[in-house]
């Protein structure tokens, strides 16, 4: 695949083109429950391929000279859920640059990441895809791309990462492939519900600014966090007689902490979310502020087999007034959230085969969502993985309790190239 | 230390001490092999090939590029590997921080989810991306680990027998190095479990001498007990390159210093 091709006419800005991957994927899944949606017997069915590029910029020129790079990462779809639609998927497409010795930037479409959970996010308030993550897509495609600037300073005391981006939703269940808690309808909801999701207008002013600081301090990592945009999720309401939902303003201030302890990696890390369009709690229609503090601990007990387990404690802020401001029929949201993670993968035959077990269980909300996956790299380029999602919960309207219609079996059969 | 025949790390020292005449100690061979086969220049880099074998014959590929650079010449040192091969996992990147003596930091970066991973390193005898190296075979065993004794010796090779001080966790009970008397690069190892029976060996396949460093440009790796093997080949081995004790950080572990890894 190698092929150092000459893009530009001009030999004063050249584009090697290296090399491309990718892979050619097909996944299906069958729906262990019934609900509302599309489809009664499956919630997935799709073929991919999947290309990724890197360039690097040479000749004679700025880019070059300050080790620009072109990242290209995009899907080709059918998605046989809804009829055999095509589609494409821009997951990369940006500029990295150095301009200074001690500043890097990368502009355009990228994918961000950073905190310490293990799915579970309390800093990272870039965009994500639960839908694929329910329906039993690759981890990848948990992380959904954000249209944004970084600029990563690197001075002698410490890091910073600054980034500017335009707001991108999570792509949460809607009810045509994933049924969900849909407060208008009172239950569980599929193709039924018909809310109206109100997205912040693409202005200036509606951007959103993440900031991160780190250093290590030994072995140790400790970040700072700072974000200023919009709830991922339309959690609070414009106007229930329109059904209408939106994004509300949200500031989220944290650190995190992560490092060996006692052979393995403890990991630690605070988020406050302030709620700015509802600062005081006391707006029945708009979600309330809310504290997060997780503790993790993973440890590789040997023979390749590794276990984490995580423990999540959030509150809603300003609770007095939040109950006090309920209407009659207004659905009471609990205090206190108390969630606990577990992840255990044995890997066998030279890490060819891995089976791994993800566990969230609450007992709060008494829910819980498992996430048994088995992979087999049969060759260097076939891998073959089955897998299942199986959300449960006490109750209609909890995290995991509200996705319990959508449990499934997924295969998905990848090539990689 | 029988890293070495794996390992990377290459020495030099050569040029230090004439060793005038008189037989060597037990100390100066494992310590000369130790800096011999790990630590050669105050850096390196090598484009590396592992072709793993498993019972059945079928056969998988491994390409990376291998940065170390030396924080202290027998002690701490930092790695960069850069995955190219295979496919999916082109780009992901990995990151040790060695201490000699204590577990290693290590990192692992996901360019797909753009995640920084923590990896736990207790266990330095698990496999190295699902070779039949591992982890320990790369980066060195800490030399203090095992109690080191000179079994025989001929005209070509000091055979030093290493007995663990803590058994506890690994696979075999002890092993033998043969090293080279004139390179003091390690050229065979043999590992024995409790009953004295062998169950793998590390062979030294191909050796040079690089930029006046003897340097393992082949060795293979062989799982006795599943019949499996893995060949490691390197290739572009250079030391003394200029890499600098900065560029081993989250940093370049997101994004790869261009000038090393072309």
């Amino acid at each position: 695949m190698t092929a150092a091709v000459i893009l530009t006419a001009s030999s004063a800005a050249a584009l090697e083109l290296p090399e491309i991957h990718g892979f050619a994927e097909a996944d299906a899944a069958v729906k262990l429950d019934s609900g509302n949606t599309k489809h009664d017997d499956y919630n997935l069915m799709e073929q991919r391929i999947q290309l990724k590029s890197t360039a690097f910029i040479s000749g004679d020129n700025y880019l070059a000279e300050k080790g620009g790079i072109f990242n290209f990462k995009g899907d080709f779809t059918v998605d046989e859920y809804f009829g055999g639609k095509t589609g494409f998927e821009l997951r990369e497409l940006n500029l990295g640059l150095t301009p200074l010795d001690i500043v890097d930037v990368k502009a355009g479409r990228q994918v961000l990441t950073w905190g310490t959970g293990d799915y579970l996010f309390i800093n990272d308030l870039f965009p994500k895809d639960y839908v694929s993550f329910f329906a039993g897509r690759d981890d990848e495609y948990l992380k959904k791309p954000s249209d944004a600037l970084r600029v990563s300073v690197y001075p002698s005391w410490g890091n910073l990462d600054a980034v500017v981006m335009a707001f991108a939703p999570n792509t949460t269940a809607a009810g045509d492939r994933l049924t969900f808690f849909d407060p208008l309808q009172g239950g569980i909801a599929g193709r039924e519900s018909e809310r109206k999701l109100l997205e912040p207008a693409r202005q200036a002013d509606n951007l959103e600014y993440a900031l991160r600081y780190y250093r290590n301090i030994g072995s140790h990592e400790l970040a700072l966090y700072y974000f200023r945009g919009f709830d991922k999720n339309p959690t609070s309401f414009k106007s229930i007689s329109e059904r209408q939902l939106f994004y509300r303003r949200l500031d989220v201030y944290g650190w995190s902490l992560r490092g060996p302890v006692a052979g393995g990696i403890g990991n630690a890390e605070f988020g406050c979310a302030r709620s700015r369009e509802d600062t005081d709690g006391t707006d029945r229609l708009i979600e309330n502020s809310q504290l997060k503090v997780l503790a993790g601990y993973s440890k590789d007990l040997g023979n390749d087999l590794k276990i984490g387990v995580q423990y999540q404690f959030e509150k809603r802020l300003d609770y007095a007034a939040y109950t006090a401001a309920l209407l009659p029929g207004d659905l009471l949201l609990d205090e206190y959230r108390h969630l606990v993670t577990q992840r255990i993968t044995k890997q066998f035959l030279n890490q060819t085969l891995t089976l791994s077990l993800f566990n969230f269980y609450s007992p709060s909300d008494k829910d819980g969502y498992i996430r048994p996956v088995a992979s087999y790299d049969w060759t260097d380029q076939w891998k073959v993985t089955l897998g299942a999602n199986i959300p449960w919960g006490d109750d209609d309207y909890t995290e995991f309790g509200q996705m319990k219609e959508n449990k499934n079996i997924y295969v998905r059969v990848r090539y990689s190239f | 230390m029988l890293k070495k025949i794996t390992g990377f790390g290459l020495a030099v020292l050569l040029a230090g001490v004439p060793l005038a005449g008189a037989e060597p100690t037990v100390d100066e061979i494992i310590t000369k092999a130790n800096s011999v086969a790990y630590y050669a220049g105050d850096d390196g880099l090598a484009d590396v090939t592992m072709t793993i074998t498993d019972a059945q014959g079928r056969e998988r590929v491994r390409e990376f590029r291998i940065l170390r650079y030396d924080v202290a010449d027998q002690g701490e040192q930092k790695f960069f590997v850069y995955f190219h091969k295979p496919a999916d996992v082109a780009k992901m990147t990995y990151m040790v921080w060695k201490h000699p003596g204590a577990d290693d930091d290590r990192w692992l970066y996901l360019p797909a989810l753009d995640l920084v991973k923590r990896i736990a390193a207790s266990d330095k005898r698990s496999s190295f991306v699902g070779s039949h190296f591992v982890y320990e075979d790369v980066s060195g065993r800490n030399i203090d680990d095992d109690v080191h004794t000179l079994e025989a010796t001929d005209d070509t090779y000091y055979k030093m027998k290493n007995i663990p001080k803590d058994p506890k966790g690994l696979e075999f009970a002890y092993y033998f190095i043969w090293i080279d008397k004139t390179t003091f690069l390690p050229m065979k190892a043999e590992y024995y479990d409790e009953r004295g029976e062998m169950i793998r060996t590390i062979t030294a396949l191909e050796t040079a001498e690089v930029q006046g460093h003897p340097t393992v440009l082949k060795s293979e790796v062989k799982d006795l007990q599943r019949n499996g093997r893995t060949l490691m080949e390197f290739s572009g081995v250079r030391y003394d390159v200029g890499l600098k004790d900065d560029i081993f950080a989250e940093r370049y572990l997101r994004r790869a210093p261009v000038q090393w890894i072309r």
